[in-house]
């Protein structure tokens, strides 16, 4: 399978404080990979320099392909409904109106969420639902790299199963996932993981 | 073209459910206005301007505020910096021409003797410079109590600066008092209007100038990033 991402010899310090030290990492397509460790361990940190929303002190980043992003908070407008983040995020990807509202709402139904048509304003939203939302817009156009930052905060059980099936789902049609995580049982869902976690700490 | 519409359609459907900010950017306005009406009419004039120029800055910062978390999503979605900060700049111009409208045709029949072509010009050039003032401040404090003092501080200093001054020259909305003086004064020559052209005209410049590098600055692609 082709290289969609790596990331090599990435440092980043915060003050004096090194948070990444010499980290890489290599994703295929048809790949998911995990990344893991202790809080304040740059996981997070890790995911915005690969979607180059953060500047390393040293490191490159190539990306084969575009790039789909869900942060572990924020990533919506508040006054905004589902159909219109559909609409919004669609037409950066070229998608039409239509287009991007059935694409938007199929990948909401797929995560238990069958009324993204009819929700009201983002900031109405439960936190589990807008992380729905949050995890759909980094979906919408099929971006070949997929970031996602811990994106199944505040999903119930039945969310958090369709999640995963849903990482699968493009794993299986050749996209490339990252998923920053803290939930150890769930590392055999992934095909790496990259443990952050300092050795001094392990 | 069509992803900056895509933006100021967004943009507008946000202001437009701000409900409560809806209210008070058509009313403060009218507040400024009646606050002179009846002692020094002509002051109403420069005071209803300076009440649009304020409640759309205000309306800018809060947009550009809230527009921070979701602008890094958008670039990496395919839209360009420009498109995002073009697109709601001209939502935000949309908006001010829909509020300074009723105060020009208040002024029109409420007010007379006055050349009714030099405060259309006034209200179409405090929209004009407003919106991006905002938005600048949004960018460059990017915390909302900061900028809301700085708006206030520049609308105070507006008020009771003698406008005759150089500081007052410095002011983003010294343009209203000069080509208001044209439509108020019946002896006042056009080269008042011509002193408050350049002024909007410079002011704008610099405002679309610092959005521009704010944006370009703070969404560029890093260049650690290579993408293929």
């Amino acid at each position: 399978m082709s290289l969609r991402l790596e990331a090599s010899k990435i440092t980043k310090r915060y003050g004096r404080r090194t948070v990444l030290d010499n980290v890489g990492l290599r994703v295929h397509a048809g790949e998911v990979l995990a990344i893991i460790g202790a809080n304040g361990c740059g996981k997070s940190t890790l995911l915005r320099i690969c979607a180059g929303l953060l500047s390393p002190d040293s490191g490159q980043v190539r990306v084969h392909g575009t790039l789909g992003f869900c942060p572990q908070e924020g990533g919506t407008a508040e006054f905004l409904t589902a159909d219109e983040h559909f609409v919004l995020v669609g037409a950066g990807r070229g998608a039409s109106r239509g287009r991007a509202r059935s694409d938007g709402r199929a990948a909401a139904a797929s995560l238990d969420w069958a009324s993204a048509d009819s929700a009201g304003i983002s900031r109405q939203l439960s936190g589990g639902t807008r992380q729905k939302l949050n995890l759909v817009l980094a979906g919408l156009g099929e971006p070949d790299v997929l970031l996602l930052d811990e994106p199944y905060q505040g999903f119930d059980n039945g969310s958090y199963l369709d999640f995963w099936q849903q990482v699968w789902r493009w794993r299986s049609a050749g996209k490339a996932v990252v998923v920053v995580t803290h939930l150890l049982n769930e590392l055999r869902r992934a095909d790496t993981v990259l443990d952050l976690t300092p050795r001094s700490a392990r | 073209m069509k992803k900056t519409l895509t933006v100021a359609e967004m943009a507008i459907r946000e202001i437009g459910r701000r409900r409560g900010v809806l209210i008070l950017l058509a009313l403060l306005p009218l507040a400024f206005y009646f606050s002179r009406r009846g002692e020094a009419y002509w002051q109403s004039v420069r005071f209803v301007c300076l009440g649009i120029g304020w409640t759309m800055s205000t309306a800018a910062l809060f947009a550009g505020n809230a527009a921070r978390g979701i602008e890094p999503r958008l670039r990496i979605s395919g839209y360009a910096t420009h498109q995002l900060y073009l697109g709601r700049l001209v939502a935000l111009w949309a908006v001010g021409l829909a509020l300074a409208t009723p105060y020009f045709l208040l002024m029109r029949f409420d007010l007379d003797n006055l050349r009714y072509s030099a405060i259309a010009l006034i209200l179409a050039l405090t929209v004009l410079v407003s919106a991006p003032f905002g938005l600048a401040l949004s960018a460059l404090l990017p915390r909302e109590l900061e900028g809301m003092l700085v708006l206030l501080t520049v609308v105070a200093m507006q008020m009771m600066l003698n406008p005759d001054g150089t500081a007052a020259h410095l002011l983003p909305f010294w343009f209203s008092r000069e080509i208001g003086e044209y439509a108020i004064v019946p002896e006042a020559g056009t080269a008042y209007v011509e002193r408050g052209l350049a002024h909007a005209a410079v002011t704008l410049a610099i405002f679309l100038a610092v959005i521009a590098f704010a944006a370009t600055v703070r969404l560029r692609r890093r260049p650690h990033m290579s993408i293929a």
